[in-house]
């Protein structure tokens, strides 16, 4: 009877722990946005030039694609192109046979996750370890993230605690210094030991061919520094213009995502190391993912594609605070989710996402490239009934209410009928228990009844009596 | 600005057509003779164009755009008929016809035109008074404690925030308490609130807990949908919160 | 076999292209209204001086900074801090102020990963020191590890005067050749932290838990 989604966020409705893990987390998080962006000079227009950048670079994104390509490749990086997941995952671990890999180490990267890299490379017979402190934990778990920029959201300390007693042996603890310290001396050995480190990319310079990626545990630095490979898996849609516009994103992204001015380790990558330098990889490998994005940008809701994943529509969003990230069924959660997830993997199996909204615009009012999220929404739903995904009854309805709505005489007479229905079949005021379409309404609250007399009969009614 | 002072400036339309809405028009009649008295009050004539029916929401924000354009047709018909402002007591419904009539039209040249022309002419009631007519000062007056409840498509869709709060602080005797996450959403969007009950009913009864919690006697806000969601959730919780739209406190007050 | 990779390789490419081509002709992509204006041109005299916004923004990060007024203020301070400590530096001669002078017997980019690793305090100079956000610059280069700011407990970086900037974009433009050359560049902005576990601060995850700046003339 329910859909999958219906049953998923009915589980998470139920879940009382995850609910005021996730209150308490959204509200600290959309409170350090909002003070973070108060100490930003000219905020309006940082974002209005980073989002008109952005959808300008997507009106010509194949001249970016392969002038960011030309500056990887003149950096001495090897630039590969996937069209799915399975194949950007096939290309990994051609890479890693390749270089006799037999340890990768992940920093946070949600397109890996998209393409369950983890699982390829370990079916290739490689152990591999994120360590994103919150994705090593969901690794621990053989759990998913449930939030961009939160993975972990939906656990409480002494779940991580359970976790790492029963997953790496380590004594009980529920003080988060010392779960971050088990997890600093357990990664500590596997950032020396890698011999590939794998990482998404934050942003893609196209005038430099330059990566760069954010992070605040220091991972992101090791991971591209102490292995001999690097590969960046990224999507095609991950470019900005120039450095001067990475500042600004910059500047956006970390107050959007965590309420910084600037993440700890931002760090630009652009190849290999020279012969004569000692640190750095040997090997820079770039795999431009598409998966479905070039189909997102043939659409309706090609602005996606200038989302920067910064987690700050789902801390607004009164949708993903009920429900969590796992109810939304894929890697992308909350209000962006509700876009990209049937953009990428199409609107059939995902029609419930977006019709999963208030349209409240919470979402867009903190997008910091002020993404028109309710608008795409509202055409997604247009697009699943184009496409004939509703049911019956919604059609028979919408169409009855087309027809009816035009005609003022049919209007008035089904208005009456309704009324008369409703009032019948009470004496009060209220309905607790309404059939059809409008069960769903007194599930959880009552139904005022129609008035005896509506307002154009009262109104009527007092001219003629003036 | 008070309405003699209004009607000295000129700013006073004399006469408007009222766009009552369908959820007025059946479930809440009394707002819509609240309008109506109010702005009769402030000397403004009031026409009710009879021929009107519904924005087309319902099947807008359910995806049925081409049910929603016939019903949207029909409403820019009959809104053409007549000129002078258009005053919409429901701020859904006013973006409906203000922002989305656009977005519905947007390949269809002659009908984006008059969509244009009528959105233009439109106007949220709160807006309409402090906006249009330039008026806060409207010498009501109420004893009550009240809380309003921002609706989203009123503040964030048509960017109205301060004028209900200032025609509201403007109510002698009204004390007025600013509710906890006041910008929250209470769950209604719509065939949102019947489709994902569990979702929805969780989003009011937060807002209604902020309600209650805020001592407040009644709760005021400029949308009808909100409002049905609210005064539905209250009703099955038992509260004697009262509820209202800003009109109805209004008109109380100019008695 | 290598060809037969090659082929697959400008297969995807030239479907994907194709693809994104396809794709531009129907995007629905918002156009920036005419008058808004396409780079951000931050007044060029800040209402504070650099050194001042650095020393506020990197304390408040938990940075400890000392400002120095010789090149002998800063060899004393440096010997303070690494004094009966293992450290790991970049090459001496990598190094202001003659601070291979005092730094003896220590680990440095040519030494093997295990040696580096056990390492307790690692000394860097930078390349930039950016006012607004209070973060340290590094290149990439001969002799100047990237390991020696990341693997150690404790990170001391020594900045000049000259290298302090109001922004990363005027980072950018001074060091645009640099930049170039390099092979990464990294931006370093307070001690590793996470918040992963209930939102709660912890810091020193991966990287240093102590972050030290000493600015000299």
């Amino acid at each position: 009877m329910s859909s999958p989604f219906q049953q998923r966020v009915l589980a998470a409705m139920g879940d009382q722990g995850l609910r005021s893990a996730l209150d308490r987390a959204t509200a600290q998080l959309g409170d350090r946005r909002k003070n973070a962006f108060s100490s930003l000079d000219h905020s309006d227009l940082i974002r209005d030039i980073s989002r008109y950048a952005k959808m300008d670079l997507l009106r010509d994104l194949s001249g970016n694609l392969q002038r960011f390509e030309h500056a990887l490749q003149d950096n001495g990086a090897q630039v590969h192109w996937a069209e799915d997941g399975p194949r950007a995952n096939s290309i990994i671990v051609d890479i890693a046979r390749q270089g006799r890999v037999k340890l990768a180490v992940k920093s946070k990267s949600m397109v890996t996750e998209e393409t369950h890299l983890n699982e390829a490379l370990e079916h290739a017979g490689m152990e591999v370890v994120d360590t994103d402190l919150g994705e090593y934990i969901v690794q621990l778990a053989r759990s998913r993230p449930s939030h961009i920029i939160a993975p972990i959201i939906h656990m409480s300390r002494a779940d991580v605690g359970r976790v790492m007693e029963q997953r790496i042996g380590v004594p009980f603890s529920d003080d988060p210094q010392t779960l971050a310290r088990y997890a600093r001396e357990r990664l500590r050995t596997y950032f020396l030991r890698a011999d590939m480190g794998i990482t998404g990319a934050n942003f893609g310079v196209v005038e430099t061919g330059t990566i760069c990626l954010v992070t605040n545990e220091g991972n992101g630095g090791m991971v591209t520094t102490l292995p001999r490979i690097h590969v960046v898996l990224m999507g095609i849609e991950k470019l900005v213009p120039t450095l001067a516009h990475l500042d600004l994103f910059l500047k956006i992204l970390a107050r959007s995502a965590t309420g910084q001015k600037l993440s700890v380790y931002t760090t630009l990558v652009s190849g290999p190391r020279a012969r004569d330098h000692e640190s750095g990889p040997e090997e820079v490998h770039v795999i431009l993912l598409d998966n479905g994005r070039s189909n997102i940008l043939a659409g309706e809701t090609a602005e996606i594609l200038g989302c920067i994943r910064c987690g700050a529509c789902l801390n607004a969003c009164p949708v993903y605070k009920n429900i969590g990230g796992h109810a939304y069924g894929d890697t992308y959660s909350g209000p962006i989710g509700a876009i990209v997830t049937p953009g990428l993997k199409g609107l059939h199996d995902w029609k419930d996402l977006p019709g999963a909204s208030s349209l409240c615009g919470a979402c867009r009012e903190v997008c910091p490239v002020r993404l028109d999220i309710p608008k795409m929404l509202l055409s997604l739903r247009k697009t699943s009934i184009e496409q004939g995904l509703s049911t019956f009854d919604m059609r028979m309805a919408m169409t009855a209410f087309g027809i009816v709505a035009r005609s003022p005489n049919l209007y008035r007479f089904f208005a009456a009928l309704v009324r008369w229905v409703l009032r019948r079949s009470t004496q009060q005021a209220w309905v607790k228990t309404a059939p059809g379409l409008a069960a769903g309404w007194t599930k959880v609250r009552d139904l005022k009844v129609p008035a005896a007399k509506n307002f154009q009969q009262q109104w009527r009614a007092r001219k003629r009596g003036k | 600005m008070k309405p003699a002072e209004a009607h000295q400036s000129g700013a006073l339309p004399a006469k408007v057509q009222l766009f009552h809405t369908c959820l007025i028009n059946e479930v809440f009649p009394e707002v819509g003779m609240s309008v109506v008295r109010v702005l009769e009050k402030l000397g403004i004539e009031v026409e009710v164009p009879l021929r009107q029916t519904c924005c087309g929401q319902p099947a807008y924000n359910a995806g049925f755009q081409a049910d929603a354009k016939k019903v949207a047709r029909h409403m820019i018909t009959v809104l053409h008929q007549a000129d002078g402002p258009i005053v919409i007591p429901s701020g859904s419904c006013a973006d409906m016809v203000i922002h989305q009539y656009a977005v519905l039209f947007q390949d269809d040249e002659k009908w984006l035109a008059k969509a244009h022309s009528v959105a233009a002419r439109c106007h949220e009631f709160s807006s309409f008074l402090v906006d249009v007519v330039g008026l806060t000062q409207i010498g009501a007056r109420v004893r009550a404690r009240i809380a309003y409840h921002p609706s989203c498509h009123l503040s964030r869709g048509l960017g109205v925030q301060q004028q209900p709060r200032e025609l509201l602080r403007a109510v002698a005797g009204v004390e007025m308490i600013e509710l906890r996450e006041s910008e929250e959403c209470c769950g209604f969007g719509g065939l949102f609130s019947v489709k994902n009950p569990e979702i929805s009913g969780s989003m009011m009864n937060r807002k209604l807990a902020a309600v209650e919690c805020s001592n407040a006697e009644r709760l005021v806000s400029c949308d009808m949908g909100c409002l049905l969601q609210l005064a539905g959730g209250l009703h099955r919780r038992g509260s004697s919160i009262k509820t209202q739209h800003l009109a109805q406190l209004l008109d109380e007050g100019m008695q | 076999m290598a060809s037969e990779k090659a082929w697959q390789v400008n297969r995807a490419r030239d479907t994907i292209l194709a693809r994104v081509r396809l794709a531009e002709r129907t995007a629905l992509l918002p156009r920036a209204p005419a008058e808004m204006p396409r780079h951000l041109e931050f007044a060029s005299q800040p209402a504070e001086p650099c050194l001042e916004r650095f020393q506020r923004e990197a304390r408040a990060l938990g940075i400890e900074t000392f400002l120095e007024a010789s090149a002998a203020g800063v060899r004393n301070r440096i010997k303070t801090l690494v004094i009966n400590r293992r450290v790991f530096s970049w090459d001496p001669e990598l190094l202001p102020y003659d601070l291979g002078s005092i730094l003896d017997n220590v680990v440095l980019s040519r030494d093997t990963r295990q040696e580096q690793a056990l390492a307790e305090i690692g000394v860097t100079g930078c390349d930039g020191a950016i006012a607004e956000t209070g973060t340290l610059a590094m290149l990439s280069g001969r002799g100047k590890s990237r390991a020696a700011a990341l693997l150690p407990p404790v990170h001391v970086a020594v900045a000049q005067r000259s290298d302090l900037c109001l922004s990363m974009s005027e980072f950018f433009r001074k060091k645009s050749g640099k930049l170039r050359a390099a092979a990464s560049c990294s931006f370093i902005t307070g001690p590793s932290r996470t918040a992963d576990i209930e939102l709660t601060l912890t810091v020193g995850v991966h990287g240093p838990g102590r972050v030290i700046v000493v600015i000299g003339p």
